[in-house]
């Protein structure tokens, strides 16, 4: 399985670096809209059905959330691996790098899906 | 003279080398002395990364089965834990990009293309300025200000 992973290393460090800089430009702002301000009420738009439909369902609202949901997946499956290296050391690094990045390509799969039913 | 398949691999010495290699090992005081710590946190931020593009994803997707769906799933995000982790989550992100942003002048060449690489100052200033607009921008149409 490590052998299979150093061949994918330039895809995946490409989708890494992607997912690091599109999900820490956007998450903070949803997390914070949508994790704190919505649910405590003090952005009552926020837990609107309405209001969210019309956002995700916009041709551009739909790709930037499918970054949002894809990408974010990749930079933390491999910031996760090799925290895992840094503690564990190459031991188990086929076998988690197989969960980390299977567990990305199967979310990537299922945003695809998520987007394409709105 | 026949040129058939070398017998010999240039790459493989002869014989086993005079010079043990050690086993990796962890550096001295990894990882809670100076900057490993700040490297391990870091490093963590992969976690919120992972999570939370995990419950956009649950939102799109309960978006998708209908409004009661999409208002189940509003209810249980007001449980103090899901406030809790998303406030951290928003911390840690923020300082994880933030943090990137600095480290980032040390990862260029001195020219970049034809141009003078920018003083690292006005490449930080730049970076993190634009992380503050698409904030505010993502989180107003979020907030329902446009």
């Amino acid at each position: 399985m490590r052998r299979v992973l150093l061949v994918l290393e330039p895809i995946i460090w490409g989708l890494f670096s992607a997912g690091m800089m599109v999900g820490g430009l956007l998450l903070p702002a949803w997390a914070f809209v949508m994790g704190v301000a919505g649910p405590l009420g003090i952005a009552p738009a926020a837990a609107s059905y309405d209001h969210f439909y019309a956002i995700a369902s916009h041709p551009l609202g739909r790709l930037v959330l499918l970054a949002a949901m894809a990408l974010p997946l990749w930079g933390g499956a491999h910031h996760l691996r090799h925290l895992w290296l840094d503690f564990g050391g190459l031991k188990s690094d086929g076998l988690v790098g197989a969960l980390c990045y299977g567990g990305a390509l199967v979310g990537s799969l299922l945003a695809i899906v998520a987007v394409a039913r709105l | 003279m026949s040129h058939s398949t070398p017998i010999v691999d240039a790459m493989k010495p002869s014989r086993p080398g005079a010079t043990r290699t050690a086993p990796p090992r962890p550096p001295d005081g990894f990882p809670s002395r100076g900057n490993y710590r700040a490297y391990i946190a870091f490093g963590f931020g992969g976690f919120f990364l992972f999570t939370v593009s995990l419950l956009v994803l649950r939102s799109v997707w309960a978006l998708g089965n209908g409004e009661a769906a999409w208002n189940r799933l509003q209810t249980s995000f007001q449980n103090p834990i899901y406030v809790l982790f998303h406030a951290l989550a928003f911390l840690w992100l923020s300082w994880f990009i933030l943090r990137l942003f600095r480290l980032f002048p040390a990862t260029q060449p001195k020219r970049i293309g034809p141009f003078q690489r920018p003083p690292d100052a006005l490449m930080v200033a730049g970076l993190s300025g634009a992380f503050v607009v698409v904030t505010l921008v993502v989180a107003a149409i979020l907030w329902g200000a446009f």
